[in-house]
């Protein structure tokens, strides 16, 4: 029996690639098919994002994996096992499956919920239980909110519930269908941002289905990009996606913004910053002033910084008019980086701020340069910078 | 109600009711009171036999009417193409007129219980499949297909899902049922099915006592068991209750 194999499976062992092999999905004599030969191959612990236009079968290819929808031709291996192999039943119990609508049970408990794989696979009750009590501590619900029922939930709140039924029985695959479409934009940013965590955490094999190729690329370690008729326009990382779209269809559906979307894709510390003079409480003015004469000068503004390197804002005209540098700076910090930011966020600081220029501090707090849009804006210019985002690209962590 | 049979068979069964009621010398009867107190508090004990009859005439047939229509309603939920015809079929029933109904068993049937069971439950069956179809309808899509999506059989799908949360709308179709069945049952006197219809074609529908006391008593069945349905329902369906705390 194949549910006993689950059983016996360690929590979060196990995760399997997925290969279509020419899957087919054609309804009744229809000339075109919803699904044309698709042919794709999924590495396990992988998250790859079906996305595209209404209609271009996305969600067809995604729910032929688990035979919610039947193949008409061509096969979809988990693993080395056919999908065909087990009952539809059997194949679904070691598959997790999220939807939009999240479809939680309405008369059983959270908990409940959160157990029903468990209980259709037969686990006994202390293993369930534990868990249950495992997965909400892993959501990070509340385990008061156990015993209520979904209504009494938040709508992101049942989101993670529907997460967590998905991973009770540590499926070797997670489909996920527009998981958090239905959710207020800033309740969804948490949701994809916890669930990147979990990810980096459990490395499940993940098809994601989505429409929104920011969350495309933001969820992404590889993107099947899909056309009308369900065949796969690229398939690609994200950084690939971005930067050589294989035609004008990607083009188009990547967006005009693509280089900003690059951004979201980049750390602060993935860029070569300026370097600003600095200048230290109590030191003579006419040295800064020598410093910032200097031709390879690159901010013309020093930068305040404390015994330890910490800046502590911008010096002005006025305060290099003194003898020595005080110690309370004319002009604020403004925004302050870390290099583990997101280029994105770090380019909505510059603008939001107003400031040309932003420091950036490491982990300790200490300078380690400046950002300016300027260095934003020749790096997206750049191809020499283009080639280098490949190594650069990092996934983007709340 | 006022066809020559009807009339017919109330004078028929009258005759010996008003004939011992002359008997008694109690002079409210013989007036035009709406009430007769002293009369109904000597005479109640005559509408015990009635009352548990009716009990049992409508427990009977409901419950027969929810066998049959609930089996019918999962066989139409399997094979929808059966749906059209099991409404129109148990509609033509409901739209029998009830005496009629029981005149017409009666060659086929005979007098007695039987046939105001069959009659009785044949009525309940309408609204009952009408009911458990759309407990099944407004049942959500989502929570079917992720019920479908983490593995469950059709059978569990059925039971563990469909089943509970259509509990309302079938509940509401049994009240219903429920309710106009204890209504109906005191027709069944006329097919000689007993019940609280007996007093009342025995008194006539001049003695107003006789009518206020059957009638009341069939009143206080059906809000009773009504009550005991709705009571039933919220106690099987907790999570309708449950509110944002």
């Amino acid at each position: 029996m194949p549910s006993e194999e689950v059983t016996d499976r360690r929590p979060s062992s196990g995760a399997s690639a997925v290969r279509y092999a020419g899957a087919t999905k054609r309804y009744g004599h229809s000339a075109v098919a919803a699904v044309d030969e698709l042919t794709l191959e999924i590495p396990a612990g992988e998250i790859c994002v079906l996305v595209g236009p209404s209609g271009c079968g996305k969600t067809t290819a995604m729910r032929m994996v688990n035979r919610m929808v039947e193949m008409s031709a061509g096969d979809i291996f988990i693993g080395e096992r056919s999908v065909r192999d087990l009952s539809p039943a059997q194949l679904r119990r070691e598959i997790g499956y999220v939807i939009q609508q999240i479809g939680l049970f309405p008369h059983r408990t959270i908990a409940d919920n959160i157990a029903a794989v468990p209980q259709l696979l037969g686990w006994k009750k202390d293993r369930t239980r534990a868990r249950t009590t495992e997965l909400l501590e892993l959501i990070g619900l509340d385990a008061e909110l156990a015993e209520r029922y979904p209504a009494q939930l938040s709508g992101g709140q049942q989101q993670r519930v529907g997460v967590a039924r998905a991973l009770a029985a540590d499926p070797l695959v997670m489909l996920m269908d527009e998981p958090f479409g239905a959710i207020d934009p800033i309740s969804r940013e948490r949701l994809q941002n916890e669930f990147l965590r979990l990810q980096a955490e459990l490395r499940k094999t993940v098809l994601f289905v989505t429409h929104d190729i920011d969350e495309a690329i933001k969820m992404g370690d590889r993107i099947a990009i899909m056309r009308e008729g369900g065949k796969v326009a690229q398939y690609a990382t994200p950084a690939e996606l971005l930067m050589a779209p294989a035609d004008e269809f990607v083009e188009d559906f990547v967006g005009s913004d693509r280089a900003l979307k690059r951004l979201a894709l980049m750390r602060v510390a993935d860029i070569d910053l300026w370097e600003a003079p600095l200048a230290h409480v109590g030191q003579a003015t006419a040295e800064v002033r020598a410093k910032l004469a200097e031709p390879t000068v690159e901010v013309p503004y020093p930068l305040l910084v404390d015994s330890e390197r910490r800046p502590l804002g911008w010096l002005s005209e006025r305060d290099l008019a003194a003898e020595v540098v005080p110690s309370k700076p004319d002009s604020p910090l403004g925004p302050l980086l870390d290099r583990d930011d997101i280029m994105r966020d770090a380019l909505a600081d510059l603008l939001q701020g107003e400031a040309q220029y932003a420091a950036v501090t490491d982990a300790e707090g200490r300078i380690a340069g400046v950002l300016s849009v300027e260095i934003i804006s020749e790096f997206l210019a750049s191809p020499k910078a283009k080639s280098e985002e490949h190594g650069a690209v990092e996934r983007p962590h709340g | 109600m006022a066809s020559p049979a009807l009339t017919a068979a109330v004078g028929e069964v009258g005759k010996g009711f008003i004939q011992e009621r002359s008997s008694d010398t109690l002079p409210c009867q013989a007036t035009d009171k709406l009430f007769c107190w002293d009369w109904a508090s000597e005479h109640i004990d005559r509408y015990g036999t009635p009352t548990l009859q009716h009990l049992e005439l409508v427990a009977i047939s409901v419950l027969i009417g929810f066998v049959v229509a609930f089996s019918l309603a999962l066989l139409a939920h399997r094979h929808r193409w059966l749906q059209p015809p099991l409404l129109a079929g148990t509609g033509v029933l409901y739209t029998i007129p009830s005496v009629a109904f029981f005149f017409l068993l009666l060659p086929l049937t005979g007098r007695g219980e039987d046939t105001a069971i069959i009659a009785l439950s044949a009525y309940t069956l309408q609204i009952i499949f009408r009911n458990t179809m759309v407990g099944f309808a407004n049942v959500p899509k989502a929570v079917v297909d992720a019920a479908r999506g983490i593995g469950q059989t059709d059978r569990q799908i059925l039971w563990r899902v469909e089943l509970p949360l259509a509990t309302p709308e079938i509940f509401a179709g049994l009240q219903v049922a429920t309710v106009s069945t204890v209504a109906i049952a005191t027709l069944a006197a006329f097919a000689g099915g007993g019940g609280l219809g007996e007093p009342i074609l025995k008194g006539g529908i001049s003695f107003k006592t006789n009518l206020i006391i059957a009638g009341g008593i069939a009143f206080l069945i059906a809000v009773s068991l009504g009550l005991i349905l709705f009571a039933a329902q919220r106690l099987l369906t907790p999570w309708r209750r449950a509110r944002q705390t």
